[in-house]
C-alpha cells in the first residue's frame, strides 16, 4: 500500500503549508495572545514593556463571564442538535425526492443570509414579543436556529447529491431495506460534509451576537454579547484578548481531533505526499 | 470521551433551562441599558446603585451593558415593537442614548417627555445641555487635544485653531481624527471647524434652526477647509472608525496628536493604553465642543415610575458632585447646583466656555455632508 | 425570479416524485417563511409605498435616488470589487490547502488543517484588532522591520485592501472545509486509474478532480460571497471612511441618518445582488448534475 511508502518520505509540501499558515494565521493570533498577558506594550519595543496578569484577574473575577460561558455552550449545543434534527431530513428530501415547489423552497433559505440583519431582527423581535419569547432561552434558540438553516441544508444537500448512487442501488439489489441503505451506504459517504456543516453551525451559533442580544437581553447573556461590551469602544484590548485565549485553547485541541471526522480516514493518500 | 456521560450532562443542562423562566421585567427591578464605556458602568455600580437603592427600599437596579450605541438602539427598536403590541419591553431606562435613534419612537410616544414628567430637579439642568424633551442630559464631558509630549514640546503646542491647522500642515501625517458619526472626538473636531468658518459664534446654531440652505452657507465652507487639511492628515487623509482607534494610534505613537474625550483620555492614561508622557490641551480661542450624555426613559416600561425616580435622583447634588469627583466628568445641572466648594475646586476647568453643539437636524446634515464632501476617493461632482 | 428549468438543484428520477418530501422539509421551510421571508416582504413593501400628504403611494423614488447618486454607486462598486477580489483570492489560497489535506495523512497535515480552520474561532472584532496590531501603523511588522533597520511598510489599514485581507483571512476556514468535503467525494480509484494511464498532476487536477468538485467550489464561493457582500465589522474598522462597503453604508444610513427607508432600499439592492449570485450558483449546480 501507498501508506507504508509515504510514511518514510518527508512531507515537504506539508511543511511548506505549515510554515506559511503559521505565519499568516498563528502570527496575528500570537500577537493577540501576547496582548492578553501584557500590561503595557508600546512602540517601538519588539517585546512588551510590562507583562502581567492584571486583565486576567479583572476578567476572571467577573461572575458573569463564567455564567455566560455555560449559557453560550448550552445554547450552541441545543441549537446545533435541533438544527441537525430538522435540517438533515430536509436536506435528504431536497437532494433525493421530488415534490411541488422544491426549487423555490430550496432557494428560500438564501433569504436569511443574503438579506441584511438589521430591521429583519427587529421584525422578528416584534413577533417574539407577542409570544413572550423575549428574554428567554428558547427565544434565543429559535432565532439562532433560523441562522443555521442555510448551512445545515445547502451543504448536506451537496453531500447527499454526490453520494455514489450505484452503490446504493447495488445494496438495494441485494435486498437491503431503504433505511439500511441510508445508514450503511449514504450516511458514511456524506458524513464528512455533514460534520463540516455541523461544525460551522456550532461555531456560527456560538459567536452569534445580534440575535442573542436583541432577543435575549436582559436575561440571557451569552459570552460574545459580553465580549462585545468589553471590546467595542474600549481602548483596552486586553479583555477581548483574554477571553479569546480562553476559548482558543480548547478549540484548537478539538480541531486537531476533528481531522479524524472531517477526513474520516477512509481515503488513502494520492499525490503530493 | 464517554459519549453517554456527555449526553446526560448536556441533557441535564438543557432541562434546567427549560424550567419556566420569568419573561417579564421583574417588579421593582429597573433594567438600565448602557451604551457608555466600562468606567461609567463602574460609576453606576459603585456610586449610583448603592445610593439609590439605600434611598428607595424595594427598588433595585439591573445594569445591562449594551456594548455600544447599536446595541442599545436595537433594544429601543424592540421596545417600539413592544409598544405596538402592548407587551413588556423588558427595559426601563437607556443611558447614553439619543432617543431620536429609534425611528418613529418619539412620534409614537415611546419615550417619556421630561418636560411634563414632573421631575423635581428638572429645572436645575444646564440650559446649554437641553436638546429635545425626551432626552435628559445628566453629565457632560469635553473634547481635548491629546498629544505625545516626547514628539511635541508642550511649550509649542497649538493653542488656537489657526495654530492647530498650521501645525497639522507643518507636520503631515501626524494628526488623525475619527469619522464624525462614529464617536464624539472626531465629531466635535469637525464641529469646531464649523464654528471657525462661522466667526466662532456658537449662538448661530440652535437645536431647531437647521435648514437646507444653511448647509451651503454654514457647513460647506467648513467641509472645504477640512478637505484642504486631508492631505496633511495621517496616510494622506485616513479617518479612524472611532474614538478608540484614534487613542490606539496615539498609544502606538503612529501619530502625534488626536482629538479625544477628556474622560476617555484620562482613563486610557490610567490604564496604560496611553503613556504617561501624553499631554492634554484645550484650544484657547474657542474650545473644542463638548457634549452631554443623555438618558431616555421608556413610557411603556414595567417600572416607569421607578425609572423616573431614578432619573430625578441622578440630578441631585449628591450624584452630580460625584460625577465631578468620581467620574471626572462635568455635571449635567448648572454649576449653581453643585456644592460651592467643588465649584471652587474646578474653577479652572469650568466648561462654561466649552461650547455645546446642538444636535437636531444638524447632526444628520454634518454626518452625511462630511462623508460626501470630505472623505477621500469621492468625486463631489458625480 | 424565473425558475425556468424544472430541475435546478439536480435531477431525480420522475418515478420518485412524491409529495411526502414536503413533509420532510416542512419544519425548516415554515421557520424561514415565518421569520425571514415574511419580514423581508413587508420591508420591501415599505420601500415601495412612500408616505405622501394624501396617504401612501406607490413609488420607486428611493431606488431611482440610489442609482442616480454617485456616492451610493461608488459604495456599490467598492463592494463588488471587494467581493470579487476576495472570491478570487480565497480560491487561490484555499484550493491548494484543501488538495493537500485531501491527499495527505501525516501529522503535519493535522496541524495544517487545525490552522486552516482556526480563524473560525476568531470573532471579527478580535481579528480587526489583530490586523491593526500586526499590519497597522507601527504594528508588529513595522516593529520587526524597524528592529533590523528596514523601512516601515505601507499599511493597508484604512485602505480598500484592509477589508480584503481581513475578509479573506476570516473566510479561509469555511472555504477550506467545503472544498475539503467536496474532495472527499473524489474516489481514489478514479485517481489511481488516471495515474495508471500516465496522467500528470495537472492533468489529474484538471480532468479528474476539478470536474468532480466544481459543485463544492460553487457552494464555497457562494457562501463566501454572501458573507462578504454584507460584511460589517471588518470593512467598518479596517476600511477607508469612503467609499464604504454596503454593510457599513446601510448601518450608517439606518442609525445615524435616521433614514430606515433608504437603508432598506440599500438592503433590497444588496439582496438583489446576492440573489443573482444565488441563482448563478443554483443554475451551475443544475448544469453540473446534468453533465
Amino acid at each position: 500500500m501507498a501508506a507504508t511508502l509515504t510514511h518514510r518520505k518527508i512531507d515537504w509540501t506539508g511543511i511548506a503549508f505549515a510554515v506559511v499558515l503559521t505565519l499568516i494565521i498563528v502570527f496575528p493570533l500570537l500577537v493577540v495572545g501576547t496582548w492578553a498577558f501584557t500590561n503595557v506594550w508600546r512602540y517601538p519595543s519588539v517585546i512588551p514593556q510590562e507583562f502581567g496578569l492584571r486583565f486576567w484577574e479583572q476578567t476572571l473575577a467577573r461572575a458573569d463571564v463564567w455564567s455566560s460561558i455555560t449559557m453560550s455552550l448550552t445554547l450552541a449545543f441545543t441549537v446545533t442538535a435541533l438544527s441537525a434534527a430538522i435540517c438533515l431530513p430536509a436536506a435528504y428530501a431536497f437532494a433525493r425526492l421530488d415534490f411541488p415547489g422544491r426549487n423555490l423552497l430550496f432557494f428560500s433559505f438564501l433569504a436569511g443570509h443574503a438579506f441584511p440583519k438589521f430591521g429583519l431582527l427587529v421584525a422578528i423581535a416584534g413577533i417574539f414579543l407577542q409570544l413572550n419569547l423575549i428574554g428567554t432561552f428558547w427565544g434565543v434558540v429559535l432565532i439562532q436556529l433560523v441562522g443555521t438553516l442555510l448551512f445545515m441544508i445547502w451543504i448536506p444537500v451537496a453531500a447527499f447529491q454526490s453520494v455514489d448512487r450505484r452503490m446504493e442501488e447495488a445494496a438495494r439489489d441485494v435486498g437491503a431495506s431503504p433505511l439500511r441503505v441510508f445508514w450503511s451506504i449514504t450516511l458514511p459517504q456524506a458524513g464528512p460534509t455533514i460534520a463540516a456543516a455541523i461544525l460551522l453551525s456550532f461555531v456560527g451559533t456560538f459567536y452569534e451576537t445580534e440575535g442573542a442580544w436583541l432577543i435575549g437581553a436582559p436575561q440571557v447573556r451569552t459570552l460574545p454579547v459580553l465580549m462585545i461590551s468589553f471590546i467595542n469602544n474600549q481602548p483596552v484590548i486586553q479583555y477581548g484578548a483574554v477571553l479569546s485565549v480562553l476559548l482558543w485553547v480548547p478549540s484548537f485541541i478539538a480541531l486537531l481531533f476533528a481531522r479524524r471526522v472531517v477526513n474520516s480516514g477512509s481515503f488513502a493518500r494520492g499525490f503530493g505526499g | 470521551m464517554k459519549r453517554r456521560d456527555f449526553m446526560l450532562a448536556a441533557g441535564t443542562a438543557a432541562g434546567a433551562l427549560m424550567l419556566p423562566r420569568m419573561s417579564f421585567g421583574a417588579e421593582g427591578v429597573i433594567d438600565v441599558y448602557f451604551s457608555s464605556d466600562q468606567n461609567v458602568i463602574d460609576f453606576w455600580t459603585n456610586v449610583v446603585k448603592p445610593k439609590f437603592e439605600a434611598a428607595n427600599a424595594g427598588i433595585t437596579l439591573n445594569l445591562v451593558d449594551g456594548g455600544d450605541g447599536a446595541g442599545v438602539a436595537a433594544i429601543g427598536d424592540r421596545a417600539l415593537a413592544a409598544l405596538a403590541s402592548g407587551t413588556d419591553p423588558q427595559a426601563d431606562l437607556f443611558e447614553g442614548f439619543d432617543t431620536r435613534v429609534t425611528v418613529d419612537g418619539i412620534a409614537k410616544g415611546l419615550y417619556v417627555d421630561f418636560e411634563t414628567a414632573g421631575l423635581s430637579n428638572y429645572s436645575k439642568v444646564n440650559p446649554l445641555a437641553f436638546d429635545i424633551p425626551t432626552n435628559l442630559p445628566y453629565r457632560g464631558s469635553q473634547v481635548l487635544l491629546a498629544y505625545d509630549t516626547t514628539k511635541l514640546d508642550p511649550a509649542n503646542v497649538p493653542k488656537t485653531w489657526p495654530d492647530l491647522v498650521a501645525w497639522i500642515k507643518a507636520n503631515p501625517g501626524q494628526f488623525i481624527y475619527n469619522r464624525p458619526n462614529k464617536g464624539g472626538s472626531g465629531g466635535n473636531f469637525v464641529r469646531r471647524a464649523i464654528y471657525e468658518v462661522n466667526g466662532n459664534d456658537p449662538s448661530l446654531f440652535t437645536v431647531d434652526n437647521y435648514s437646507a440652505d444653511k448647509n451651503d452657507t454654514m457647513l460647506k465652507p467648513a467641509f472645504d477647509m477640512l478637505l484642504e487639511l486631508a492631505p496633511s492628515l495621517f496616510d494622506g487623509g485616513a479617518y479612524t472608525s472611532g474614538n478608540t482607534q484614534s487613542l490606539q494610534l496615539l498609544g502606538q505613537s503612529a501619530v502625534t496628536m488626536i482629538p479625544a474625550w477628556s474622560d476617555q483620555a484620562l482613563s486610557a492614561i490610567a490604564q496604560g493604553v496611553l503613556p504617561e508622557t501624553t499631554g492634554l490641551v484645550q484650544l484657547q480661542d474657542l474650545g473644542l465642543p463638548g457634549g452631554f450624555t443623555k438618558l431616555g426613559v421608556l413610557s411603556n416600561g414595567a417600572n416607569k415610575d421607578a425609572a423616573l425616580k431614578l432619573a430625578d435622583f441622578l440630578l441631585t447634588e449628591e450624584i452630580q458632585s460625584a460625577v465631578l469627583t468620581e467620574l471626572g466628568g462635568f455635571p449635567g445641572v448648572s454649576w449653581d447646583y453643585v456644592s460651592p466648594e467643588l465649584r471652587e475646586r474646578f474653577a479652572d476647568l469650568i466648561p462654561q466656555t466649552i461650547p455645546n453643539f446642538p444636535s437636531g437636524e444638524w447632526e444628520a446634515a454634518i454626518n452625511d455632508g462630511w462623508y460626501r464632501a470630505v472623505a477621500p476617493n469621492v468625486d463631489p461632482a458625480s | 425570479m424565473t425558475m425556468t428549468t424544472p430541475d435546478q438543484i439536480g435531477s431525480v428520477t420522475p418515478a420518485r416524485r412524491r409529495p411526502y418530501g414536503l413533509l420532510l422539509v416542512a419544519t425548516p421551510v415554515l421557520l424561514v417563511l415565518w421569520l425571514i421571508i415574511w419580514p423581508i416582504i413587508s420591508a420591501i413593501i415599505t420601500t415601495l409605498w412612500v408616505p405622501t400628504p394624501e396617504g401612501s403611494a406607490f413609488s420607486i423614488e428611493t431606488y431611482r435616488f440610489f442609482f442616480s447618486d454617485g456616492y451610493s454607486l461608488s459604495n456599490l462598486s467598492i463592494t463588488l470589487w471587494t467581493t470579487g477580489v476576495c472570491a478570487i483570492l480565497l480560491l487561490v489560497v484555499c484550493l491548494p490547502i484543501a488538495l493537500y489535506l485531501r491527499f495527505s495523512n501525516t501529522k503535519v497535515a493535522a496541524y495544517v488543517q487545525g490552522l486552516a480552520i482556526f480563524p473560525m474561532f476568531v470573532p471579527s472584532i478580535i481579528l480587526s484588532f489583530a490586523f491593526i496590531r500586526v499590519l497597522g501603523p507601527n504594528g508588529t511588522v513595522d516593529l520587526l522591520f524597524n528592529a533590523v533597520g528596514l523601512p516601515k511598510i505601507r499599511t493597508p489599514y484604512l485602505t480598500p485592501w484592509g477589508p480584503v485581507i481581513g475578509l479573506v483571512w476570516d473566510n479561509i476556514p469555511l472555504t477550506v472545509l467545503i472544498l475539503l468535503s467536496g474532495l472527499g467525494n473524489v474516489s481514489n480509484q478514479a485517481i489511481e486509474a488516471a495515474r495508471d494511464v500516465g496522467a500528470g498532476r495537472f492533468a489529474l487536477l484538471w480532468h479528474i478532480i476539478l470536474p468532480r468538485i466544481s459543485n463544492s467550489i460553487l457552494v464555497a464561493i457562494s457562501f463566501a460571497v454572501l458573507g462578504i457582500f454584507s460584511a460589517f465589522t471588518l470593512p467598518y474598522i479596517l476600511g477607508p471612511a469612503a467609499p464604504e462597503m454596503m454593510g457599513p453604508f446601510m448601518q450608517r444610513t439606518f442609525r445615524d441618518l435616521y433614514d430606515p427607508q433608504t437603508a432598506i432600499t440599500q438592503a433590497v439592492i444588496t439582496f438583489g445582488f446576492c440573489i443573482v449570485f444565488g441563482l448563478f450558483y443554483v443554475r451551475s449546480v443544475a448544469k453540473n448534475r446534468a453533465a
